[in-house]
């Protein structure tokens, strides 16, 4: 039995210090009050404290309870509350701000850059089409990068001499620049000097563009994606396919299974777990295609995705806070969307 | 007719020769055992037999033909995994229907036959589960029943009990052999466990290091064995086997040196061909005779542990010399530690070894 | 149906029984797959090794040899080491002296701040995902699905903040600063995948330990750790490629001193107005793959492993 105590419940209001619940609410408050009204100087420092706090209600709590657990998970949170929730907590303040980076003015406007977003921005056709050129990103570079990993796998799924050096090769593209392959696509897919226009004008006769309408450019994009990522999918899938034990396989063969029925009642149910994996981390990178975009096409040829649309709000517009509804609409479709991957994958792995 | 047959089968994995020159031929209805020490070559053998090791050279034969090119799909046999293989992802029912798919039979009659043999095999209440969520026994029934679902050439089981707890061995042991008599088709049954081929065995293929010592009925094992190894294998208490100086045989009566002191025991007529040598005798635990005084034909040792067994007691004595023999006595007869004893051999058990380790026996 | 079949398994397609070797055909096959899917990196690592004139031709240049005839010359390159020196030293004003570039210590920053940025979110993420796997908190699954959250959000969203806060505590241009926030970014994948490796582990054997009363450090280290070996591994590989390559929080938090290869490659390539510079970004990306391949190259043995033993339930 492994040692689970679970914790007798402390009352939330005992102002004791292993309380980590009330830990964690003032600290979350404190931050909320110091992001909103401190100067940023001050804010950090009010977030460090709270941090600290969090942390030594944890230690205490688990030294005290013998618990280990909070002890084990202290260093992440503490990392991941400075890094990476308060920077959130604060875009996410940021977001009822009227706030650009490059002034100094800021002002509270409360649901309006929401508002905004959601009315005027959704009601331009271009920010709708941004969203569905993301929509449409997302199935196409997901759904290719899953079949095409899911075929690379299942290539290399049994032992053969040399697999060990030609797996390398199909990993390789996975550890490639952003930057660098993407400029190099951009050289490949060029009319005048890229083998590709090279080939087609050499087979058609005549110019070939590849990026010069919307069809050729979205599947520039996908490909490139696809070619990068499948190697990831890949790696988990065929993780999923050795794992499968050797005996199986031999008691089908003796039942006289059909390769399909094998397929489906055997090897399928090991790599499903994997694949959702793989599908929820290539989904929530999909969201946030625009490396590709940026480099590829500039957003021409429609095909602006939202997490573009976002740097260019941000980043090259300065406009800050509308930036961060923005992007806060956007975490809600994907929580909603992770959550839903979730729910299935759950209820696959309970229902069998 | 549902048989077996495997002639000089070796199996090579590289330098290692993990079985060599195996001779094997099962009846239709028969049931033979494989049975050695882990390691032996036997799960090999069974494995060549299913196809899915392919022998090196020798030939296969199931139901007559040479099968040694053929993939386990093509030779139409059931096993029995020591894991049990159940498919994770599938219902115990869907599990025991597996075999069927390929006989393309319409649903109503899969229902049935799936029906069928999991009443056989008290299967019923858990069709619906999956492997994970039933007991080791059904587990194994489950295996048992997705072999016998269908009508193949014959069976294997390869350790199909080493899994259970000693109880549930117990009964599946006479369930397993219930179900078999009424297949009347060749079996294989690969175990390391005596108790188990002696009970379920019509004959015994006894195994080691790859090659076939012995084979025999049960009894044949246990009264007649061919070498030094099966004479220690079958048996428990294990036989005792004590090295002595042949000298000479007269009148069916052999002159040995045995711990420094002349001995003569009533032997088999075979023996008188030997040329005085150093032989192996082998008497069982339970062919001694405890007698009051020293004789000609006894041995002399000294009780040093004594372990009831129950209706028996089991005696380890210590000769002169420090032979070691077990001795095992009725519970009536009461031996104290440190008391000499006087053991005559019976002569029907007693069993002669010539050098090489080889039986002598007419 | 089964001549198909037969022909499949002849070519090492397919293979019956359990036989796990699937023999040279698969090899045959597999190598044409793997080529063919390794050609847009080879372009590259062809290009590093160009002459500038042969970099933009029509027709584009393929190959460094005329493999004996095969290749017709007017596809054929003559391969030069040249762009590998002006990766580290060149003329940068027209009608100027080479001068060093600083590649030398961008890579070594790139080396720097991606291992140790890895590891140490390798080191407070096992330790994190063994406290989530065996002492799971009361909505664990929450706590996990909020760290999940923190790799959702495009990085631009993150970004200001940090650069706010960075700016405010003199973290902005420090090796610090942009290893913590590695770090942040590397544990939630981190602990999002060790923890389903603990969690495919018996405890059984943990438990034995702690009845033969070993400390709980020493069942963490000496029982736990060892068994998912593998799994680091893995994870230290898939959070170095990501880290290894992240482009925009280098970007906008690294200064001269600490600036990585990624950004360092970006500048190199667009700056001076005259287009993308093809060799010299070629054999950027040539040199710099060389570590992060090799490592892969010699851990892949575990990746396989390790994933396999950390997600799949058995």
């Amino acid at each position: 039995m492994t040692v689970r105590t679970s914790p007798t419940p402390i009352s939330f209001f005992a102002p004791s210090a292993d309380n980590w619940k009330l830990a964690i609410f003032v600290g979350v408050i404190a931050t909320l009050l110091a992001t909103l009204a401190l100067p940023a100087a001050a804010a950090f420092w009010v977030v460090g404290v709270a941090a600290a706090l969090i942390a030594a209600a944890f230690v205490v709590n688990a030294y005290r309870r013998r618990y280990y657990g909070g002890l084990l998970v202290a260093p992440a949170i503490a990392v991941l509350f400075v890094m990476n929730i308060f920077p959130l907590l604060w875009s996410l303040g940021l977001s009822f701000f009227a706030y650009q980076s490059n002034q100094q003015s800021i002002r509270f406007v409360g649901l309006q850059n929401y508002v905004k977003v959601l009315t005027n921005d959704l009601a331009a056709e271009a920010n709708w089409y941004a969203l569905i050129n993301t929509a449409m990103f997302v199935v196409f570079t997901v759904s290719a990068q899953m079949i095409v990993g899911f075929l690379l796998a299942m290539l290399f799924a049994k032992q053969f001499p040399l697999r060990r050096y030609l797996l390398i090769l199909v990993l390789t593209p996975m550890m490639l620049s952003v930057v660098a392959s993407g400029v190099f696509f951009t050289y490949y897919y060029d009319p005048t000097f890229g083998i590709l226009s090279y080939v087609m004008n050499n087979l058609t006769g005549q110019q070939f563009i590849l990026m010069d309408n919307k069809v050729g450019a979205v599947a520039g994009i996908v490909f490139a994606d696809a070619w990068m990522w499948s190697p990831f999918v890949m790696l988990l899938v065929l993780a999923g396919l050795v794992s499968v034990p050797k005996y199986l396989y031999e008691a089908a063969a003796i039942d006289r299974v059909s390769a399909w029925r094998q397929f489906w009642t055997i090897t399928f149910p090991y790599i499903r777990g994997l694949l959702m994996l793989a599908l929820l981390f290539r989904t929530i990178e999909a969201f946030k295609l625009a490396d590709l975009v940026i480099l590829l096409t500039k957003g021409g040829n429609d095909t602006m995705t939202i997490s573009y649309h976002l740097i260019r709000i941000a980043n090259e517009q300065n406009k800050t806070s509308e930036g961060a509804a923005i992007s806060y609409v956007m975490l809600f479709m994907v929580i909603v969307l992770t959550n839903l991957y979730l729910y299935l994958a759950n209820r696959r792995s309970q229902g069998t | 007719m549902s048989t077996i047959e495997i002639r000089k089968v070796t199996k090579k994995f590289g330098e290692f020769q993990a079985v060599k020159d195996a001779d094997l031929s099962v009846k239709a209805g028969e049931v033979v055992c494989l049975l050695g020490p882990s390691g032996c070559g036997k799960t090999t053998t069974l494995r060549m037999i299913a196809g899915l090791e392919s022998a090196t050279s020798g030939d296969v034969l199931i139901a007559g033909q040479r099968m040694n090119e053929l993939s386990p799909e093509k030779r139409d046999i059931a096993m029995v995994f020591q894991f049990y293989a159940l498919y994770p992802a599938l219902t115990v029912g869907e599990n025991i229907a597996m075999p069927l798919h390929y006989e393309g039979v319409s649903p109503a009659e899969k229902k049935a036959r799936v029906g069928m043999v999991a009443d056989i095999l008290h299967l019923t209440g858990v069709l619906d589960r999956l492997p994970g969520h039933i007991s080791e026994g059904e587990k194994q029934r489950v295996a048992v029943a997705r072999a016998i679902v269908r009508d193949p050439n014959c069976f294997l089981f390869d350790e199909p009990l080493s899994r259970l707890d000693v109880e549930l061995r117990h009964s599946m042991r006479g369930q397993i052999k219930g179900v078999l008599s009424n297949l009347s088709k060749a079996t294989v049954i690969v175990t390391h466990d005596q108790l188990e081929a002696l009970t379920m065995a019509d004959r015994i293929a006894i195994m080691r290091d790859g090659v076939i010592e012995q084979v025999g009925t049960p009894h044949e094992v246990f009264a007649k064995p061919a070498n030094v190894f099966v004479a220690s294998f079958i048996g428990t208490p294990q036989m005792n086997l004590v090295e002595a100086d042949l000298r000479s045989v007269k009148d069916g009566k052999a002159e040995l040196t045995f711990d420094g002191a002349p001995l003569a025991i009533t032997v088999n007529p075979a023996v008188s061909a030997l040329k005085p040598s150093k032989v192996t005798i082998g008497i069982r635990p339970r062919a001694f005779a405890p007698v009051s005084k020293a004789g000609k034909s006894t041995i002399t040792a000294m009780a040093e542990l004594i372990e009831p067994m129950g209706a028996e007691t089991l005696i380890h004595a210590r000769t002169k010399s420090g032979n070691d023999i077990r001795v095992v006595v009725p519970r009536e007869k009461r031996v104290k530690m440190g008391e000499v004893m006087h053991l005559e051999p019976d002569a029907a058990q007693t069993h002669v070894f010539a050098d090489g380790g080889k039986a002598v026996r007419a | 149906m089964s001549n198909l079949s037969d022909l499949l398994e002849k070519l090492g397609l397919a293979r019956k029984g359990g036989v796990d070797n699937a023999g040279w055909g698969r090899t045959l096959v597999v190598a044409i797959v793997s080529f063919i899917y390794f050609l847009p990196v080879l372009m590259i690592i062809f290009t590093a090794f160009k002459p500038q004139d042969a970099a933009l031709s029509v027709p584009p240049t393929l190959s460094p040899t005329s493999l004996f005839g095969l290749i017709p010359d007017q596809y054929v390159f003559t391969p030069t080491l040249e762009n590998f020196g002006s990766v580290f030293s060149r003329v940068m004003t027209a009608g100027g002296q080479p001068e060093p570039t600083g590649f030398d210590r961008f890579f070594f920053n790139s080396i720097v701040i991606s291992s140790v940025s890895v590891l140490l979110a390798l080191v407070i993420g096992t330790l994190a995902s063994y406290g989530f796997s065996r002492y799971p908190l009361k909505g664990n699954d929450t706590y996990l699905f909020i760290i999940l959250t923190t790799r959702m959000l495009p990085a631009i969203v993150v970004i200001i903040p940090v650069i706010l806060m960075f700016r405010v505590v003199g973290l902005s241009g420090s090796y610090l600063g942009i290893i913590m926030l590695y770090t942040a970014f590397n544990l939630a994948f981190t602990i999002w995948m060790m923890k389903s490796f603990f969690d495919e582990l018996s405890t059984d054997v943990e438990d034995a330990a702690r009845i033969d009363g070993s400390s709980e450090t020493k069942v963490f280290f000496k029982i736990c750790l060892p068994q998912v070996v593998a799994g680091l591994a893995a994870t230290f590989v898939f959070g170095l490629i990501l880290t290894w390559n992240e482009f925009l929080f280098a970007l906008l938090l690294t200064g001269v001193d600490t600036r990585t290869v990624p950004v360092a490659m970006n500048q190199a390539v667009s700056s001076g107005g005259r287009g993308t510079d093809w060799t010299l970004l070629a054999s950027i990306e040539t040199l710099f793959l060389i570590p992060v391949f090799l490592v892969t190259f010699f851990l892949q043995g575990h990746l396989l492993r390790g994933v396999t033993f950390g997600t799949v339930k058995r």
